[in-house]
C-alpha cells in the first residue's frame, strides 16, 4: 500500500507543481488575456496552425498601436485537437488557471458547442467559425460571436447563385459532419423552397482515399451542377476523380475548399470553370494587402488560401476595438456589448485596428470591415456577410458577382 | 441499377482493396512472426509518402527512384524501431509491444508534423482521363497500382515459400522456442523482416497518397482496414492479406449501391464476421495458429 | 484553479471506470476487447436520450449502463468461436458499427449534429457553485464501489474460474464448466461499467457527437491498464490517473519551453506522449502495479 500512496502523492505533487508557476504568470498591468483555441491537430489541422498565427499577427498589431484603452493584449493558446473532450479540458485550463477573458478561434461545431456552455457560465466572450445552427441559440447572454455565416445561410447563398447562373438540375455532395451536411441541407431547403428538385444528395465519409463510387452515384443522375459541402483534402480527391471520369457538369464549392491550393494541386484544366463562393473580403483595400504580406511572412502561405485565418484575425481586431471603446475597467460582458457598435453599419468604415482606434479616440462611430467579410452580426451574434462569387479561369479566381441575402 | 454501374463499383473496390493490400501484407508478417499488431504501419506509410514527395521535389528524375528512396528510408526506420525497441520486448506480452508501437507511431507522427506543412499536398503528376470502355472506366494509374501490388505480392510470396530465408522466418513464426533450440539464428531473418515491413508500408503509403492527398495524419486511418484485411485473410498468410483486402474493398464499394456510402465500413466488417463464423482462422489461415 | 483539478479528477474517474471494466475482461479473463468505446458510446447516448425525454438523470445513467450491458451479448456470442486476435478485430468492427449507426440514425441520435444541452447530474438549484465538486464526489464513490465489487468477484469462485479461463481454457471445459456463459457475463459486467462511464461523460460534457467515440478512446483505456499493470484493479485506477496526467500535463510543458512556437508545441506534445509510452514499455513493462511473470 505504501507504494500506492507514494505514487498518489507523486501524481498530486506533479499536478500542483505544474500549475504553480502559471498562476504567477497571470495578469500584469491589467492585460486583456485572450484564450486562442484552434485545431492545430486533428481534422482541422490544415487550417488551425495558421488561424493561430493570424491571431498572433492581430495581437501584435493591437499592441503596436498602443493597446486597448491602455491595456495590452496577450494571447494564450491551446490546441483543441478538433475533439470536443480535449477542447473542454483546454478551455477549463484557460478559464480556471490562466483566467482568460475570452476564448477565440474554435473551428469545429462540436468543439464550439462543447466550449460555449463553459464560457457562458463564466461570463466570458466566445468567438468561433463554426457552422452548426444550434450555436445561434445556445448562448443566452449575447457573448458568443460567430464569424462565419451559418451553414444554412451559405446553403441559401448557393441556391441564389445556382439560380442566377441558370442551373436547373443540381445534385449535392456533403462531407459527413455537421458543417458539410449543414451546407448542402441549407441548399436543398432553399432550392426546394423555390420549387426546384435536387437530383441526388450523397454524403461521403471522411478520410477515405477515394470517392469514386460516391461520385458515380451523383453523376448517374446527370446533374448540370454539383453543389459541395466539403473541405480542401476531400475536394481535391473528388475533383480529380471527376476530371478523370470525363464528366462535364459545373461545380459550386465553398471558398475554404476551392482556393489557390486546389488549383496548385490539380492544375488549370481540372479546375477550369469551378465556382468558388466566399464571404466578401475587402481584398482591394491597402490594409488587406498589408495583412496578406504580414501573413505571408509569418506562414509562408497566401491569406487567400485560408479564409478561417482571416476570420480569426478579425476576431482579435474587433474584440480589441470593442475593448478600447468599453474602457480600461470593462468586464467581458461590457466589451461584448460594444462589438456591434464597432462593427455594424453605422459609422465610418475602418479596415485596421490602428485606424479604428484613432477614430474612436476622436469620438467617432466606426464600422470595422473585416479581412474575411464585412463583419456585421445579426441578433444572435452570427455573421451576416455578403457572398462573393468567383470563377476559376485559367487558374485565377475571377470575381464575377456579389450576392446578398438581406431581405 | 445497370450492370455497368455495378462493374464500375467492383473495379473501384478492387483498386481500393489493392492499396490496402500492401500495409496489410506488412502487418500480417509482423503479426505472425513477432506476435503483435504493429500499429506503426500507419505512420510509416505517412513517412514513406512524404519521403517520396521530398525526393520528387528536390528533383529526382523518374518517380520510381523517389519511391525507391522512400522505401529505403522506411526500411531504416523500421529496422531502428526493431533494434532499439521491439528487440528488447521480444519476450514481453503482446500488449506491451502494442503499447510501444503506439508510442513509436506517435513519435513518428510528431516528427512528421513538425517538418511538413499541415496543408494537403499532392505528387507532381499530370492528370489523365480514364479509359472509357462503353461506360466502364479504368484509369491508367490504377493499372500501375494493380501491377505494383501483384508483383510485390509475388516477390514476397516467393521469398517466403521458396527461399531459405523464408523457411527460417516461417519456422520462427510457427514455434519460436523450437526454432531457437534448433539453432536457427534469428538475427538476419528478423532484420530482413523488419526491412520488408518498412518497405511495404512505404510503398503502400505512396500508392495511397498518389490517388488521394498527403496529410500528416492520413496513415493512421488505414490501420483498421489493413488489420481487418489481415484477419479476414488469415494471420501470417501473404496471399490471404491481399485477398482479404480485395474482398473487403469490393464488398464496401458494391454496398454503396444498396445501403449508401456511410454504411460501407459496416458491410465490410459484416462480411468479415460472416467469413470468420465459417472459418474462424480466416480464409487462408491455419487453425492451429492461436497463441 | 481547483475547478480545473476537479475536472481532471472527473475525467480520470471516467477513464477509471472504463479501465476497471476492461481489466475484468482482459486482465482477469484474457479477452482482448478492442471495442470498448462502443459501450462508452451506447451509455452516453442512452443516458442523453433518456434524460432528454424527462427521465431523472441518476435513473437514466443506471439504465444506460444496463443498455450497454445488453449490447455486450452479440460480442459475447462472437467470443465463443474466435481466438484472440480474431475476436479483437470483431470487437473493433462492432465499435465502428456502433459509431456509424449513431452517426446515421438521426431520428434517434440527431446524427452528426450531436445532442446538445444534456442536463447535468446536479443542476444549478442544488448547491450553486459546487455542482462539479458533487459530481466528482459521486463519480469517485462509484469507482470505489466498482473496485469493491470487483474485489469481491475476484475472491469468489466466479473469479477463480475467470482466471482459470485465462490460463487454460481447454482445461476448464474439460472439467465440465461451460466457459461460454462466464465469458458473456464478464463482457456484460465490463460493458455495464463502460456504459455508466459514458453516462457520466455525457452529463459532464453536456454535448455529445459521433466523432467523440472513436477507436482512439479504446486505445487510451488500454494504455491506462497497461500503465497501471494489467490484472490489478489498483493499477487500473492509478493507470487512468497517470494517463490523464500525461495527456493534460504535456499541455503545460509549452509554458516551460520558451523557444518553441505554440503550433510546434502542439505537435511536440504528441511526440512527448509517444516517448513516455516507449520508455515505459522498455523499462517498466509490467506497469506500476503489475508483476513480472
Amino acid at each position: 500500500m505504501s507504494k500506492n500512496r507514494r505514487h498518489m502523492l507523486a501524481a498530486a505533487g506533479l499536478a500542483s507543481l505544474l500549475a504553480l508557476p502559471l498562476s504567477s504568470h497571470a495578469q500584469a498591468q491589467n492585460e486583456l488575456l485572450v484564450g486562442a483555441m484552434t485545431p492545430v491537430t486533428g481534422a482541422g489541422a490544415p487550417y488551425g496552425g495558421n488561424m493561430l498565427k493570424a491571431m498572433e499577427i492581430a495581437a501584435k498589431e493591437v499592441n503596436d498601436a498602443g493597446g486597448m484603452a491602455g491595456r495590452p493584449l496577450r494571447l494564450i493558446s491551446e490546441d483543441t485537437q478538433t475533439q470536443p473532450q480535449a477542447a473542454v479540458l483546454a478551455a477549463k485550463k484557460l478559464i480556471e488557471i490562466n483566467k482568460v477573458q475570452a476564448i477565440l478561434g474554435t473551428w469545429a461545431s462540436g468543439v464550439s458547442l462543447a466550449v460555449v456552455p463553459l464560457t457562458d457560465a463564466a461570463n466570458l466572450i466566445q468567438m468561433n467559425v463554426s457552422g452548426a445552427p444550434a450555436l445561434s441559440t445556445v448562448d443566452e447572454k449575447d457573448l458568443v460571436w460567430r464569424f462565419q455565416a451559418t451553414n444554412d445561410r451559405f446553403g441559401r447563398a448557393f441556391a441564389e447563385i445556382a439560380e442566377k447562373h441558370g442551373f436547373k438540375r443540381p445534385a449535392t455532395m456533403a462531407f459527413n459532419n455537421a458543417s458539410g451536411r449543414g451546407n448542402t441541407d441549407g441548399f436543398i431547403k432553399a432550392w426546394e423552397g423555390k420549387g426546384g428538385k435536387v437530383l441526388a444528395n450523397v454524403v461521403y465519409e471522411p478520410n477515405r482515399p477515394s470517392y469514386r463510387s460516391e461520385l458515380q452515384q451523383v453523376l448517374a443522375t446527370n446533374p448540370d451542377v454539383i453543389v459541395m459541402g466539403s473541405y480542401l483534402p476531400d475536394t481535391t480527391i473528388i475533383l480529380r476523380e471527376w476530371f478523370q471520369s470525363g464528366a462535364e457538369n459545373a461545380w459550386i464549392i465553398p471558398g475554404w475548399a476551392a482556393n489557390p491550393e486546389l488549383v496548385e494541386a490539380l492544375g488549370k484544366e481540372a479546375t477550369e470553370g469551378v465556382i468558388a463562393v466566399d464571404t466578401v473580403s475587402n481584398t482591394d483595400a491597402e490594409s488587406y494587402k498589408d495583412l496578406s504580406e504580414r501573413y505571408r511572412e509569418a506562414t509562408g502561405q497566401q491569406l487567400a488560401d485560408n479564409v478561417y485565418a482571416a476570420m480569426t484575425y478579425d476576431m482579435v481586431v474587433s474584440l480589441a476595438l470593442a475593448a478600447h471603446k468599453a474602457g480600461p475597467d470593462a468586464t467581458p460582458q461590457q466589451i461584448s456589448d460594444q462589438i456591434r457598435a464597432v462593427s455594424n453599419p453605422e459609422g465610418e468604415k475602418v479596415y485596421s485596428y490602428a485606424q479604428g482606434k484613432q477614430l474612436l479616440d476622436e469620438g467617432k462611430e466606426i464600422n470595422y470591415e473585416g479581412a474575411s467579410s464585412r463583419w456585421d452580426s445579426d441578433e444572435y451574434g452570427d455573421s451576416d456577410p455578403h457572398y462573393c462569387v468567383h470563377v476559376i479561369k485559367d487558374g485565377k479566381f475571377d470575381r464575377i458577382d456579389t450576392i446578398s441575402l438581406d431581405k | 441499377m445497370s450492370s455497368i454501374y455495378l462493374i464500375n463499383l467492383i473495379i473501384n473496390g478492387l483498386i481500393e482493396g489493392m492499396v490496402i493490400a500492401l500495409p496489410a501484407l506488412a502487418l500480417t508478417l509482423v503479426l505472425d512472426i513477432s506476435k503483435f499488431p504493429n500499429v506503426t504501419v500507419g505512420d510509416t506509410m505517412s513517412v514513406g509518402a512524404y519521403a517520396a514527395l521530398a525526393f520528387q521535389s528536390i528533383g529526382v528524375p523518374y518517380f520510381f527512384l523517389s519511391v525507391g528512396g522512400a522505401m529505403v528510408v522506411c526500411m531504416l526506420i523500421s529496422l531502428a524501431t526493431y533494434y532499439f525497441v521491439f528487440r528488447k520486448l521480444t519476450r514481453a506480452p503482446m500488449v506491451v509491444n502494442l503499447l510501444a508501437s503506439v508510442g513509436l507511431a506517435f513519435m513518428m507522427r510528431s516528427v512528421l508534423q513538425l517538418n511538413v506543412s499541415s496543408q494537403p499536398q499532392t505528387y507532381d503528376f499530370p492528370l489523365v482521363r480514364a479509359w472509357n470502355f462503353s461506360g466502364i472506366r479504368i484509369l491508367p494509374t490504377d493499372l500501375w497500382v494493380l501491377l505494383t501490388t501483384i508483383v510485390t505480392l509475388a516477390i514476397v510470396f516467393s521469398i517466403f515459400r521458396y527461399t531459405d530465408l523464408g523457411r527460417r522466418l516461417r519456422a520462427i513464426a510457427d514455434n519460436p522456442e523450437l526454432a531457437r533450440a534448433s539453432a536457427i539464428r534469428p538475427k538476419y531473418p528478423i532484420f530482413f523482416l523488419w526491412c520488408l515491413f518498412g518497405a511495404l508500408s512505404a510503398l503502400g503509403g505512396v500508392l495511397i497518397a498518389s490517388k488521394s492527398v498527403l496529410l500528416p495524419e492520413f496513415g493512421w486511418e488505414f490501420i483498421i482496414p489493413a488489420f481487418s484485411a489481415v484477419i479476414l485473410g488469415g494471420i501470417g498468410n501473404p496471399v490471404g492479406a491481399v485477398l482479404g483486402a480485395v474482398i473487403m474493398g469490393i464488398a464496401s464499394e458494391l454496398s454503396v449501391a444498396f445501403v449508401g456510402p456511410s454504411y460501407k465500413i459496416t458491410i465490410a466488417f459484416a462480411i468479415m464476421i460472416l467469413v470468420l463464423l465459417i472459418r474462424p482462422a480466416g480464409l487462408l489461415g491455419s487453425p492451429e495458429k492461436a497463441r | 484553479m481547483d475547478a480545473y483539478l476537479i475536472s481532471i479528477c472527473i475525467i480520470a474517474g471516467i477513464y477509471a471506470l472504463l479501465a476497471i471494466g476492461l481489466n475484468i475482461q482482459y486482465g482477469e479473463t484474457g479477452l482482448i476487447n478492442f471495442g470498448h468505446v462502443a459501450y462508452f458510446a451506447i451509455g452516453a447516448y442512452a443516458s442523453a436520450i433518456l434524460a432528454g425525454k424527462g427521465v431523472p438523470v441518476p435513473l437514466a445513467m443506471v439504465l444506460a449502463g444496463l443498455v450497454a450491458a445488453l449490447g455486450a451479448i452479440p460480442i459475447g456470442l462472437a467470443a465463443l468461436r474466435l481466438k484472440e486476435d480474431y475476436f479483437a478485430i470483431v470487437t473493433l468492427g462492432f465499435a465502428e458499427a456502433v459509431r456509424i449507426f449513431v452517426q446515421q440514425e438521426d431520428w434517434l441520435t440527431n446524427g452528426v449534429q450531436g445532442i446538445a444541452s444534456i442536463p447535468p447530474l446536479f443542476d444549478s438549484s442544488t448547491a450553486p457553485g459546487y455542482q462539479n465538486h458533487l459530481f466528482a464526489a459521486v463519480i469517485v464513490s462509484v469507482v470505489i464501489c466498482a473496485m469493491v465489487a470487483v474485489a469481491l468477484l475476484q475472491r469468489s469462485t466466479f473469479g477463480r474460474i475467470l482466471r482459470a479461463i485465462r490460463e487454460n481454457e481447454v482445461a476448464v471445459t474439460a472439467l465440465g464448466k461451460r466457459t461460454a456463459s462466464f465469458k458473456v457475463k464478464v463482457l456484460m459486467f465490463g460493458s455495464f461499467l463502460g456504459g455508466v462511464a459514458g453516462a457520466f461523460y455525457a452529463h459532464f460534457i453536456s454535448y455529445i457527437s459521433p466523432e467523440q467515440f472513436i477507436a482512439l478512446v479504446t486505445f487510451y483505456v488500454w494504455m491506462s491498464i497497461i500503465l497501471g499493470g494489467v490484472g490489478s484493479m489498483k493499477g487500473a485506477l492509478i493507470g487512468s490517473l497517470a494517463l490523464v496526467i500525461l495527456l493534460e500535463g504535456s499541455r503545460f510543458i509549452g509554458d516551460f519551453l520558451p523557444g518553441v512556437s505554440d503550433v510546434q508545441m502542439a505537435h511536440l506534445r504528441l511526440g512527448i506522449i509517444g516517448l513516455v509510452l516507449v520508455v515505459f514499455s522498455l523499462y517498466r513493462p509490467q506497469g506500476i502495479f503489475g508483476r513480472l511473470d
